[in-house]
């Protein structure tokens, strides 16, 4: 069974901007893109996969757990969440899923365009982090600082995920 | 699951080879032990049986080392789990007399793990298996 909770962040023109913004790098799913929340059975390594995404304004994203022997988090570096420093765009809310067991989901719609940043709680150490491009965004962007050195070597540049549209790490 | 070194967990542990050889602690045979041990699963949120480790038993006061005891489907115990922080062996941290809480050890499994809750940085898993190799299989799903 799969539970999925879902949030809706930054809604003012995303509609519009959506109907507005189509690019063949974006990712070529519907209205919901899935990142899937992966480790392998001893858990010496955890992931999103994909760890990059680009999508266009409007689209909701939605992480689900699908690694069977752990609990994971989808949580936006920003303030609202733990007092973590901003890597989402000026506007647009953080969101924070709780903790997902396995078979659980969780969704938000990303609708300002730029670059968000997060990561899961118990495995920011580890390097498990993830980001999306929503729209377009400086391929030369996002500076670094501030977070666990395995969390920012882990990160895919926005450069690759604009040219790329996905980036998968195995 | 996948061994990853099975060789010198009983010198990491200091003192815990003496208390290797001694008999099993009917207490914590079988699930769900006595107190002060609590189903992991009710402390922080984690599976009720993970696979590869089985049904996790802690005392609170004992984390995050542990030791955790691990139970297959049939309640049966089938290892004593220590969970050590990377970040912890280090000159000036020492894990002493470490007991394998769940009696006579068959064989050692050391392996890094990322994290999880209860336990959220990169930490090695020291599995003491009270069951030959071929039982590993009661916990792998």
């Amino acid at each position: 069974m799969t539970v999925t909770r879902r949030r809706m962040l930054g809604l003012g023109g995303g509609l519009a901007a959506a109907l507005a913004l189509r690019d063949p790098a974006e990712a070529e799913a519907g209205d919901v893109v899935e990142v899937t929340m992966a480790g392998t059975g001893d858990g010496s390594r955890v992931w999103f996969d994909p760890i990059g995404i680009r999508i266009r304004p409007g689209q909701v994203i939605r992480w689900i757990n699908r690694d069977p022997g752990n609990a994971h988090t989808s949580t936006a570096y920003h303030p609202s969440a733990f007092d973590r420093p901003r890597r989402v765009p000026e506007g647009a809310a953080g969101w924070n899923s709780g903790y997902l067991l396995p078979g659980e989901a969780y969704e938000v719609m990303l609708s300002v365009p730029g670059v968000y940043d997060y990561y899961c709680i118990p495995h920011e150490h580890a390097g498990m982090v993830g980001r999306i491009v929503v729209g377009a965004a400086d391929p030369a962007g996002r500076p670094g600082g501030g977070l666990p050195e395995a969390a920012l070597r882990a990160f895919p540049s926005v450069g690759e995920i604009m040219a790329r549209g996905i980036v998968r790490r195995g | 699951m996948k061994r990853m070194l099975s060789l010198g967990a009983a010198v990491f542990l200091g003192g815990t080879t003496a208390a290797c050889a001694g008999a099993l602690d009917k207490s914590v045979a079988t699930s769900p032990p006595a107190a002060p041990y609590q189903q992991v699963s009710k402390l922080v949120p984690l599976p009720d049986f993970i696979p590869g480790l089985g049904q996790l038993f802690v005392d609170p006061a004992t984390l995050p080392a542990g030791p955790f005891l691990a139970y297959d489907r049939d309640r049966k115990l089938v290892s004593t789990i220590y969970m050590i922080p990377v970040a912890d062996l280090a000159p000036d941290k020492r894990f002493d007399n470490l007991k394998a809480a769940g009696g006579p050890v068959d064989h050692v499994d050391v392996y890094y793990n990322a994290g999880h809750p209860g336990v959220a940085v990169p930490h090695a898993h020291v599995v003491l298996w009270h069951v030959p190799e071929s039982g590993e299989a009661r916990v792998a799903k």
